[in-house]
This record gives C-alpha cells, structure tokens and sequence, in this order.
C-alpha cells in the first residue's frame, strides 16, 4: 500500500476511535446541549448561568440558575476555576453563544450552552411570586392595548 | 415593526413599550401578566382581559392578526 494510503488509513482509524470515545464518555463535548443534557449536567454538578438581565431574570429562570448578566460575565469570571464545568442559557440561546465563546477563548474548557434558551426550556421554572390581582379588571382604558415587553440588551 | 403597527393602528389600538429594565410599572405589568421572557407581547382588551400573548420575536403577521382580534 502506497505511503499516502497508510496516512489516509491511520486518520481515518483515528477519527473513528474518537468518535467512540465521545460516545463511551457518556457525556456531551463543549458545546451546544439540548435539555436532557442541561439536566444531566445540572445535576452532575454544573455551575448553570443565566446570562440575561437582573429583570430577565426576575421574571423568571431556571432553578438552582446564577445570574452573571453578559455585560458583567469577562469582568465576574476573573479568577473563576477554567477547568469548571459551567452551563449557560439566555433567553433564546444568541447571548449565551456569546457568552460561550467569551469563556472559551479566555481557557475555560468545558462550556455548555443550552440551546434555544429559556424559551424552548420545558422544565420547571422558578419565577417571582405573582401579584395578586383577579385576572378579570374592570376596563381601564377606552381602547385596547398591546404591551410590547423588552429589555435594553 | 412595531412602530409601524403603532402608527397605523393609532386611535384603535394603544401599543406601549415596556422595558423591564427600567423597573416600575413595567415590571409589575409584567408580574401580572406573567411574563417569563422578553420579548412578550401581552393583548388586553378595553374591558381589561387578556386576549392573547406571543412570546419570543414574532412575525408581522401575527402581531396583525392579534390587534385585528381586540375588542
């Protein structure tokens, strides 16, 4: 067998190899989770991030969650453990790929980023205790009224 | 977008822009109506009930067809 087909083989067996060690490990690599696997790693001891706005998070977020606004995230980071192993959400997965790539470029070396965010979250969420008004008001207003909720990020 | 719809439905429709952030009452219409995540748009009609809400970016469309069923 020529010399390049030898190479072409190795790498291939190597490829393969990895791949079954990624799949033995039992676990995801860095990167994108979906949410059986933000559970797992919640409970294999994760340290879960909500990277959204303190309002955002008041609101409502995913319980035993820690919220490190992205705005705040390089400066709240120094000094953390590189070697932790850290989940993120936001509230569509677009701040919390952000901040994914943030940490890992600065050396933390196991990032997991939940995808699609809170907002395709179908676990339980812990959100602040409801005002108590009757859902029937009396009217209010002489026309109807479309609030449109925001948050400057 | 949304200043547009603002524009065309003016006189029909009051469209308020509530920033969270900001505390006040938009944090608490947001505790009343049970907002999670933003952005939330929250239907109300004149007599104070809630016709409808859409969570996440939503499409023209859709907005349209939620206005249009106010009362």
């Amino acid at each position: 067998m020529s010399r390049t087909k030898w190479i072409v083989l190795a790498c291939t067996v190597a490829l393969i190899t990895g791949v079954f060690v990624v799949l033995a490990s039992g676990g995801p690599t860095p990167g994108v989770v979906d949410g059986d696997q933000f559970a797992r790693l919640q409970t294999d001891g994760a340290r879960v991030l909500d990277v959204r706005t303190e309002a955002e998070f008041a609101m409502g977020h995913i319980p035993g969650a820690e919220n490190v606004p992205l705005t705040r995230l390089a400066e709240e980071s120094e000094g953390w453990d590189p070697s932790a192993l850290i989940v993120l959400y936001c509230a569509t997965g677009s701040r919390s790929a952000e901040a994914a790539r943030m940490l890992s470029a600065r050396g933390f070396e196991s990032v997991h980023d939940l995808t699609g965010g809170i907002a395709a979250w179908d676990g339980p969420v812990e959100g602040p205790e409801q005002v108590a008004v009757p859902p029937e008001q009396p009217a209010l207003t002489a026309v109807p009224v479309m609030y449109e909720f925001y948050t400057d990020w | 977008m949304v200043d547009r719809l603002e524009k065309e439905y003016e006189g029909t429709v009051d469209i308020l822009k509530m920033n969270v952030d900001a505390g006040g009452e938009a944090a608490s219409l947001a505790s009343r109506y049970r907002v999670q995540y933003v952005p939330t748009f929250v239907f109300v009609n004149a007599d104070g009930t809630t016709a409808d809400t859409i969570v996440g970016e939503a499409k023209e469309s859709d907005l349209r067809d939620a206005l249009d069923g106010l009362r």
